[in-house]
């Protein structure tokens, strides 16, 4: 890139502002709702995959997170408790990658509704073991005692650090993301968006296009995951519920993923700091959280950056893809 | 022996109130291409309006009082917000469907508190059937029959009358029914008032079977998803059968692997739609 084009690059200005986060005075004392923006951010870049360049309304994407929290918690527990977290977070996202390469190849050449019906289908699955199989998941009560130890040799168990070790890892994933989306293969992805049929035409295999979207997509989903555990200190089976589904593509759309490769960033933003700011202040939260999903689609279902981007430059869904 | 057979047989009943339920989502899954995720809340305000209702008129009105009702509630959220999203990917309708159910939830939980209430039966259906080593309470009979009417009905009124071939041709291609002239707008409003009006209908007879709570419709809207995966789109036997297997599976598997029964009827749908993409019985729909 030449010296210009990055001082125009949105990520320069995002990863600034994101490394300063913890000086910021009254937001320093809110650091864990920072590493969990950083997560969220992962989360749904990695989900805008599959929904914003290929067109994979894919409802299960709580599950991949859960599985790469789960992979990461007992990895941690059962292998390397003195080893550091590395190796939990690594096995966490291959985890992800794992549920997702499962699923993915079952549900590959399935299109829109059936695609999304199986993946709510597998998010109950993976919700049904781990509440059941308690001698691995622990069940209701869950997995605690994931302290922090050290990653790599670095201690991280204050807030602080492990804030930077989630900026550290939201900065490879978000480049790595970009790197993805606008490859060759992030542009045969949007071919198929845009028109499966062609490009099945043109000799793309997209089904095994799909399958290969849906399990990237699931290794950053995991590795989120995975740095979520130890975020929080535990893991527990609530995570596999299909709020959490609902959580990413809620955010995904309110900032206009569908619209803007940048609108999952925003709309994680708003979604997460609106959602803390509700309940906190009041018990029936639940109310305006689902107002909220029924008002984007209806005031703006491309999303804020959907509003103020250029329709030609969409990299969104569109009516004429309905067609095919 | 007489374990099974009386697991067998509340697993039947179980299957037609499962096709009962699905009915609805399926009809407007088929001919709207709306995933209706707030078909459980319907479900659970045709229960608590039985339950308001019920004290006041007695059975038999408050059961179709609460059921018009919920009626007239399909009509206006399906005029005010599910028209919206026609023809957009599938993940707005889930979106917008979803948020209204969990506003909904959380109104019945402001209103009538998170306790669960439990109704007693009519009286006309109290007491429990014995033959033989077999026993079944007589409003699970009742339950059954209702299922069955429904059912049967509905299956009637698709094969055998003017508005339901309409139905059928929405199912298979709602844009060319509407240029041939009828009123696609009207048929969708049709179809998801009849919709919230089945779901409405089975949450007033599952009311006395379990007990009223405001999340109940969650646990009856992931089966309806099995149902129509596994008996297929666009097909009343098919949700039949489909409503029998996940029925079946949950009752009598719980004698096998009692702990991971609710996770059985996922497996068999992840293996009937790997081989049968459209479901056992499912015919060639608009979202192919």
């Amino acid at each position: 890139m030449r010296p210009k084009s990055i001082t125009r690059d949105p990520y320069l200005y995002i990863f600034l502002a994101f490394a300063l986060y913890p000086f910021y005075p009254f937001l320093g004392n809110f650091t864990s709702l920072g590493s969990e923006l950083l997560l969220f951010f992962i989360f749904t870049l990695s989900f805008n995959l599959c929904l914003g360049y290929t067109a994979l309304p894919s409802f299960g994407h709580g599950a991949l997170y859960g599985m790469g929290t789960f992979g990461a918690a007992l990895t941690f527990l059962h292998l390397t408790p003195g080893l550091g977290i590395g190796l939990s977070i690594l096995i966490g996202g291959l985890t992800g990658m794992l549920g997702a390469t499962a699923v993915g190849w079952l549900i590959r050449d399935k299109k829109g509704i059936y695609f999304a019906m199986m993946t709510v289908a597998f998010s109950q699955v993976m919700f049904g073991l781990c509440w059941r199989w308690d001698e691995v998941t622990g069940g209701e009560s869950g997995l605690t005692g994931l302290s922090r130890t050290s990653f790599l040799g670095l201690d991280i168990s204050g807030s602080v650090p492990y804030y930077y070790l989630c900026f550290g890892f939201f900065v490879v994933c978000a480049i790595l993301i970009r790197i993805i989306a606008r490859s060759s293969f992030g542009m045969t992805l949007q071919s198929i968006r845009q028109n499966p049929v062609r490009a099945t035409y043109l000799g793309y295999n997209t089904g095994f296009y799909k399958f290969l979207v849906y399990a990237l997509s699931g290794f950053f989903a995991g590795l989120a995951g995975a740095l979520y555990c130890f975020l929080a200190g535990a893991a527990f089976a609530d995570i596999f519920d299909w709020t959490k589904s609902g959580d990413v593509v809620i955010a995904t759309l309110l900032g206009g993923g569908t619209a803007s490769f940048y609108g999952p960033i925003v709309g994680s933003l708003i979604f997460l700091v609106c959602k803390e700011l509700i309940s906190a202040f009041w018990e029936n939260w639940l109310l305006a959280y689902g107002l909220f999903f029924v008002l984007i689609i209806l005031i703006c279902p491309r999303g804020l950056l959907g509003l103020i981007t250029d329709k030609d430059h969409t990299c969104g869904i569109s009516k004429e893809k309905r067609e095919s | 022996m007489s374990l099974f057979i009386n697991l067998f047989v509340n697993g039947v009943i179980l299957g037609l109130l499962y096709a009962t339920i699905a009915l609805g989502f399926s009809l407007v899954l088929g001919v709207s291409g709306v995933l209706n995720f707030a078909h459980g809340v319907l479900f659970a305000l045709g229960a608590y309006g039985y339950w308001v209702l019920k004290d006041f008129m007695g059975f038999w009105p408050a059961m179709a009082g609460a059921t018009l009702i919920v009626g007239v509630i399909g009509v206006v959220v399906e005029r005010l917000l599910v028209r919206r999203v026609y023809g957009e990917d599938p993940l707005f309708g889930l979106v917008i469907t979803m948020g209204f159910a969990m506003a909904i939830e959380q109104v019945l939980h402001m209103i009538f508190g998170a306790a669960a209430k439990t109704v007693n039966p009519p009286a006309f259906a109290q007491g429990v059937l014995f033959l033989g080593d077999m026993m079944v309470p007589y409003y699970r009979l009742f339950v059954a029959l209702c299922c069955v009417v429904v059912l049967t009905g509905t299956w009637l009124v698709l094969n055998n009358t003017a508005f339901g071939a309409i139905v059928r041709a929405g199912m298979y291609d709602s844009e060319m029914v509407s240029a041939l002239g009828h009123d696609l707008p009207l048929l969708r409003t049709a179809v998801f008032a009849l919709g919230a009006m089945a779901a409405a209908f089975s949450g007033v007879l599952a009311s006395s079977i379990w007990s009223i709570k405001p999340g109940m419709g969650g646990a009856f809207l992931m089966p309806s998803f099995l149902v129509v995966l596994i008996g297929g789109l666009g097909s009343i036997r098919g949700t039949v059968l489909g409503g029998l297997i996940v029925g079946l599976t949950t009752s009598l598997l719980s004698l096998v692997i009692p702990r991971f029964v609710d996770i059985m009827p996922y497996v068999i749908m992840a293996v009937v739609v790997y081989f049968w993409p459209r479901g056992l019985l499912g015919k060639q729909n608009i979202l192919e």
